[in-house]
């Protein structure tokens, strides 16, 4: 009797351990819910109609979301080795300094397909490009009705196009526009001559009513008809114009620049971390996730999927991208320091 | 000699430590009762500050410290802070004072339904009162449609993305912390007194001036403190209503804490700041004490 207990007992035992094992081994990688840390809003929106569903349905596990996004924090999480994020979005240059400072965990090419990528992004090891996004002019259609400014030069001549305006409150980029009014070509951009950038920003510094800091405020300024020519990224304009704002886009020497998301080092969900940017990379999604919001993959197959009348807003779509520039944010992560000091000193100067 | 028995000086000894005891007591009973405070604010305020602090020194050369003392671009956005601190301070003060006066004189429930009203804005967000100054200030908002629907000006008014602004919308956020302090000691002050230096022939700028001013002393100086300290650190208001061109240090440490990762020049600024506004408490305190002993 004894003994056949014991043997039920054991035979319960070893199968209940054999059964268990996969299982078991599957459940401690397999989290119940992941962090993923993104700019929140209506990206945060689009981001969940279209990559976090897809994730969740195919892997079981519950995205949980936070923003905004915060290199700052990146960081002390890194370093403290408490990693509450599986995966974040990292703004413009800051992958760059988060990939020097080795704040990233590497890509994992096997999980992530990036070959129908362009050809220069498709051996990316630690920041993955996300979605491109463009700093373009925007104006109001009613003050201008003739047509408004066609380029920066445009922009900076207050004689032609009266009015005040409103830019970013960063250097970034308003150094090239600058230098680009001044006859520099796109191409001859980088490196940025500071001097000659700052000489000709002296010269619309008075007619800048709004140095803007956030996004839902630079498209709210023309609105608000506080200035009548300004910079926005283009979703910020796009949705305006849907909801029928009279504002007008030029992407004639627009920059274009990624929008990034990265894994931190140390991640205990890493691996998940992996698979969300694997969703992100599907070339379906992403034509789902530009009809939403506008702000296109760079998946080349992802066009395919895209709602034929969100096309022309998209900064991907050939006949905008030929007029635009790439930021080049290497040079911005080397001088960035430098010169947004010098752009607090020059915004003191009356 | 055995052990269980007292010289006199033991005696004394105890006599001494109850009577230490008893003067004591209530102090011991009191830091104990703040003890989890104290322990959640130093777990959670000067650890934290004392770690970032600590990063700012480097070796004995100090260079973030010699750069945020020497760089001109630091020094005038210091004073620029606490410029706008001291005038936010100033107007929540001319505000605050004919508030809280007629709500500590006001018959029930008045008093009530008016702290009712400076409350409500008190819990709302500060980034959606901002965003309310924003429609109401600029050049197309009401208060400027409103005064060239009447006639009354021509060209709008630059209230909105400037630093008057910054000032009027700061002013708003801060004002409750001026009025409390304020009513508290209003509503405690002897009506006797007032009646007392009229009856004895004071004009009633008299009164004001050597009775009722030098009481509420305690309160301003309790309100211009809360508000002045608050108003150094604002961020987000002056961003916003100041259009760019309103400059203050919380915006430039959060450049090194989140851009640059600049955590040790961070920590110098922060120091500097703290450093600057301590100094303008104990001068305001001084100045304040004098003055109360003076009357």
């Amino acid at each position: 009797m004894l003994k056949r207990v014991l043997a039920v007992l054991c035979a319960a035992g070893a199968m209940s351990g054999l059964a268990s094992l996969p299982a078991q081994s599957q459940a401690s990688a397999k989290p119940s819910q992941i962090v993923v840390n993104d700019s929140g809003g209506a990206t945060q929106q689009a981001n969940r109609k279209t990559f976090y569903n897809a994730f969740e349905k195919q892997t079981g596990v519950k995205i949980v979301n936070t923003s905004p996004v915060d290199l700052g924090k990146l960081k002390a999480m890194v370093a403290s080795g408490n990693i509450e994020w599986a995966v974040t979005e990292i703004a413009g240059p800051d992958a760059v300094t988060a990939e020097r400072m080795g704040l990233l965990e590497p890509l994992d090419h096997s999980v992530i397909d990036l070959s129908k990528f362009p050809e220069h992004l498709r051996n990316r090891k630690f920041v993955f490009p996300k979605s491109v996004y463009s700093t373009v002019i925007g104006y109001r259609s009613d003050t201008f009705k003739n047509g408004g400014p066609k380029s920066w030069a445009d922009f900076f001549d207050v004689q032609k196009f009266p009015g005040p305006r409103t830019m970013q409150n960063s250097p970034i980029e308003q150094l090239e526009f600058a230098l680009l009014a001044d006859g520099v070509p796109m191409d001859k951009l980088y490196p940025l001559d500071v001097d000659r950038a700052f000489k000709k920003l002296d010269t619309i510094k008075k007619h800048v009513a709004v140095w803007w800091t956030t996004g839902a405020q630079s498209a709210q300024i023309l609105i608000d008809k506080e200035a009548v020519i300004g910079t926005a990224w283009n979703g910020r304009y796009h949705s305006l114009i849907k909801e029928g704002a009279p504002i007008q886009i030029e992407w004639n020497q627009g920059a274009i620049k990624e929008s990034a998301f990265g894994i931190p080092k140390g991640a205990k969900d890493a691996y998940w971390g992996q698979r969300v940017l694997a969703a992100m990379a599907d070339a379906k999604l992403q034509g789902e996730y530009a009809s939403i919001i506008g702000y296109p993959g760079v998946n080349l197959e992802a066009t395919q999927h895209t709602d034929p009348k969100m096309v022309p807003f998209l900064p991907t779509n050939p006949e905008n991208l030929s007029k635009q520039f790439w930021i080049d944010l290497n040079w911005w992560a080397d001088n960035g320091q430098q010169v947004q000091e010098r752009w607090a000193r020059w915004m003191l100067e009356r | 000699m055995s052990a269980s028995a007292t010289t006199p000086n033991e005696l004394r000894a105890g006599a001494l430590r109850r009577r230490w005891w008893r003067r004591h007591r209530d102090g011991f009973g009191s830091l104990a009762a703040a003890g989890p405070a104290l322990l959640f604010l130093l777990v959670l305020y000067l650890i934290p500050m004392a770690m970032l602090l600590a990063q700012s020194f480097e070796g004995a050369s100090l260079p973030h410290y010699q750069k945020a003392l020497t760089d001109d671009l630091y020094l005038r956005v210091l004073f620029d802070t606490l410029l706008i601190a001291a005038c936010v301070s100033l107007l929540c003060l001319v505000l605050a004072y004919p508030v809280a006066y007629a709500l500590s004189i006001l018959p029930s429930p008045w008093p009530a339904v008016g702290i009712a009203f400076i409350l409500l804005p008190f819990w709302t967000s500060v980034l959606v009162r901002t965003y309310g100054w924003m429609v109401l200030l600029g050049r197309n908002g009401l208060i400027n449609r409103m005064l060239s629907d009447l006639g009354v000006i021509e060209t709008p008014l630059p209230l909105l993305n400037n630093m008057t602004g910054v000032l009027i919308g700061m002013t708003h956020v801060l004002l409750p912390y001026m009025v409390f302090p304020l009513y508290a000691v209003m509503r405690r002050m002897d009506p006797n007194l007032a009646q007392a230096a009229r009856g004895l022939g004071a004009s009633g700028w008299d009164v004001f001036r050597r009775i009722y001013l030098p009481l509420t002393l305690p309160g301003v100086l309790a309100g211009m403190t809360l508000v002045f300290v608050l108003s150094i650190g604002f961020f987000i208001t002056p961003a916003l209503l100041g259009g760019g061109k309103v400059h203050m240090m919380a915006v430039l440490i959060e450049q090194q804490v989140r851009m640059f990762l600049n955590w040790g020049f961070a920590g110098a600024l922060s120091a500097v700041l703290l450093g600057a506004t301590l100094l303008v408490y104990i001068v305001l305190r001084r100045l304040l004490r004098g003055n109360m002993q003076w009357s």
